[in-house]
């Protein structure tokens, strides 16, 4: 197997310095007093000792650097500070949120993982065909839609209408299920919240695939398999098929931690209590602590869908190992 | 006349060139018919959409052709007000984005070397960070305001175009033309000026189109997680107060939630078959 590329490591080591930094600085650029958005205190209740005190506190009478280096420290020792709004850790509230937003990004992963992969090779194999147009207008129309808005559809119809599934929340309150009790009431509050991030993420699967069967049917491997008499079938399979696949899943892996930034707009729709939906009530509440946290835990899943694809690829496509 | 800066192995078309350039002229229509709406909003809005008209939660009726909102403001007149807003923030940052994006793209490819190196690999920095969570916080940390909205999604959404123009540049660079002019003594700012940026000219205008289509859809999100300008309200802000408001768990969501979303749809797709016509047309391998 290949070993990791060096440059690529340099690279996500660039990222994760531009995020923390980031995330060190923003706060202390914005115009108006820094000890609001770091602390997350309304600095106007305070009295001066108070004030003095949460500076000394948070380190900012410290030299810049300093704080830097402090920051750094905390952040390698797991310390993500404190919520201003619950007083909680934060690495404990993020420990709670992130299996739901796992639930919904996985459940779509496999969606629409299998709806792309599918649509895409028809769509590639009879290329301006009678599936082909429309599929590939009805995608491109598909990535234009906002998502939060199917999602207000989708609970006006299927919830509010129907009647069907629930509207809001992962599970129901106050009901205490068990067993496959508990189960089903998961299921059906993740239903709506999957369909809508698995539709937004579709296209790109489906495009993504497309585009890659048609690089593999414009290679001479497959003129040579078709002239020594192999069937369509092991054509499409053995041949067009395993060769497209290698950048379909390297677009999975990233398009997977993406849906977690989805994930923002359609846990608020749905009242949904993962990452996203956090992500939102920290806005809303200016939690500066909680909002900066949660940016982090982003910038670490995209990294670690990235590292992964990168471990991948040599292992679906033998040619870019490296001998 | 000198040959158009086409890569020789370029890819077999997505589509037959008919078919694209059809959907590129709906798009052309579906875009011109909201520019027209944005511009003569005033002449075709029933009512002044900040004033409160009637009262509040009215469903749709002769005088209020898509009802009212939770506090009296006719909704017919808010959508086709948003249209200005929406269609501004998404041209106004695209342009914001273009600019950077063709700055940094012809950088890079014209001095590949260190410069470009460099450059490109801050452009792979920006495109792998967590976008819409890097959106949210920047936009909370700006504030409430159109300028905000357009500059924080401008500072975004560059490096796809950088990295697009810097492939055409690269290339360009080694043409037979650019090496002649250079070798007759011509300044980088003159080959620059003269040879590169015309003939990355309609591939920038593709990125460009995109961009709006891109920045349309994050306009709405932003506004409809509450980030918006407060005062101008956008197709994604009357969304916003739909779902603040609960409207969608009430039969107001057939006209306070569906129209908005369609307008936005519409405005994000009309770009979106643009720039597919336009990139079917170059279509450069890069």
């Amino acid at each position: 197997m290949k070993r990791l590329d060096l440059s690529k490591l340099g690279q996500y080591v660039i990222v994760i310095i531009v995020a923390v930094t980031l995330n060190f600085a923003l706060p202390r650029l914005m115009p108006g007093n820094p000890l609001a958005l770091i602390a997350g205190v309304d600095v106007g209740l305070l009295t001066a000792e108070e004030r003095a005190q949460i500076i000394e506190d948070v380190g900012l009478n410290e030299p810049i650097l300093n704080q830097y280096a402090d920051y750094w420290v905390s952040i390698a020792t797991g310390d993500l500070g404190q919520s201003y709004r619950s007083g909680r850790p934060i690495k404990d509230i993020i420990a709670e949120r992130l299996p739901w937003t796992l639930l919904l990004a996985g459940g779509a992963l496999i969606i629409s993982s299998f709806f792309g992969i599918i649509l895409g090779a028809i769509s590639a194999w009879r290329r301006g065909g009678k599936a082909d147009v429309p599929l590939l207008t009805g995608m491109i129309a598909l990535q234009s839609l906002p998502s939060f808005w199917l999602g207000m559809l989708l609970i006006s119809v299927f919830a509010v209408n129907l009647g069907l599934l629930p509207s809001f929340g992962a599970i129901s309150p106050a009901a205490n299920y068990e067993g496959w009790e508990y189960f089903k009431d998961v299921l059906e509050h993740a239903i709506l919240p999957i369909v809508t991030l698995s539709v937004l993420s579709t296209p790109g699967v489906y495009l993504t695939m497309r585009y890659s069967m048609l690089e593999v049917l414009g290679e001479d491997f497959i003129r040579t398999a078709r002239a020594k008499g192999a069937s369509e079938r092991r054509v499409l399979f053995g041949h067009v098929t395993r060769n497209a696949i290698a950048p379909v899943v390297t677009f999975l892996a990233i398009r997977f931690a993406f849906s977690f930034g989805g994930a923002v707009i359609i846990e608020t729709v749905f009242s949904y209590p993962g990452l996203g939906r956090l992500v939102f009530e920290a806005v809303s509440g200016r939690d500066f602590p909680v909002m900066q946290a949660s940016f982090l835990v982003f910038t670490a899943a995209v990294l670690i869908a990235n590292l992964i694809a990168d471990l991948l690829y040599p292992i679906l496509d033998p040619r870019t190992r490296a001998a | 006349m000198t040959p158009p800066a086409i890569p020789a192995n370029r890819p077999r078309r997505l589509l037959p060139r008919s078919l694209a350039d059809r959907l590129g002229w709906f798009g052309a229509i579906i875009v011109g018919f909201l520019i027209l709406m944005a511009v003569f909003a005033p002449r075709l809005a029933p009512y002044d959409p900040s004033e409160r008209v009637a009262r509040p939660f009215l469903p749709p009726s002769s005088e209020h052709l898509l009802g009212t909102n939770d506090v009296g403001q006719d909704l017919l007149s808010e959508l086709i007000f948003g249209a200005r807003v929406s269609l501004t923030v998404g041209i106004v940052a695209a342009v914001v984005a273009m600019l950077i994006g063709t700055t940094v793209g012809v950088i890079a490819g014209y001095y590949p070397k260190r410069l470009g190196s460099v450059l490109m690999r801050f452009v792979d920095v920006v495109l792998i960070l967590p976008f819409l969570p890097l959106l949210i916080v920047l936009a909370a940390y700006l504030g409430r305001s159109l300028t905000n909205t357009i500059i924080v999604i401008g500072v975004l959404i560059w490096a796809a175009p950088a990295r697009i123009i810097r492939s055409q540049v690269l290339s360009l660079r080694s043409r037979e033309y650019v090496l002649a002019s250079r070798s007759m003594g011509a300044k980088d700012r003159w080959v620059i000026l003269r040879h590169i940026l015309p003939r990355t000219g309609l591939l920038a205008t593709g990125s460009f189109v995109r961009a709006i289509s891109g920045a349309i859809l994050l306009e709405a999100a932003l506004s409809f997680l509450g980030l918006g300008d407060p005062i101008q309200k956008s197709w994604g802000s009357i969304l916003f107060w739909a779902q603040s408001r609960g409207a969608f768990l009430t039969p107001a969501w057939k006209w306070w939630v569906l129209p908005p979303g369609l307008a936005i749809m519409a405005a994000s797709l009309g770009f979106a078959l643009i720039a597919f016509a336009v990139e079917e047309r170059i279509n450069p391998k890069l």
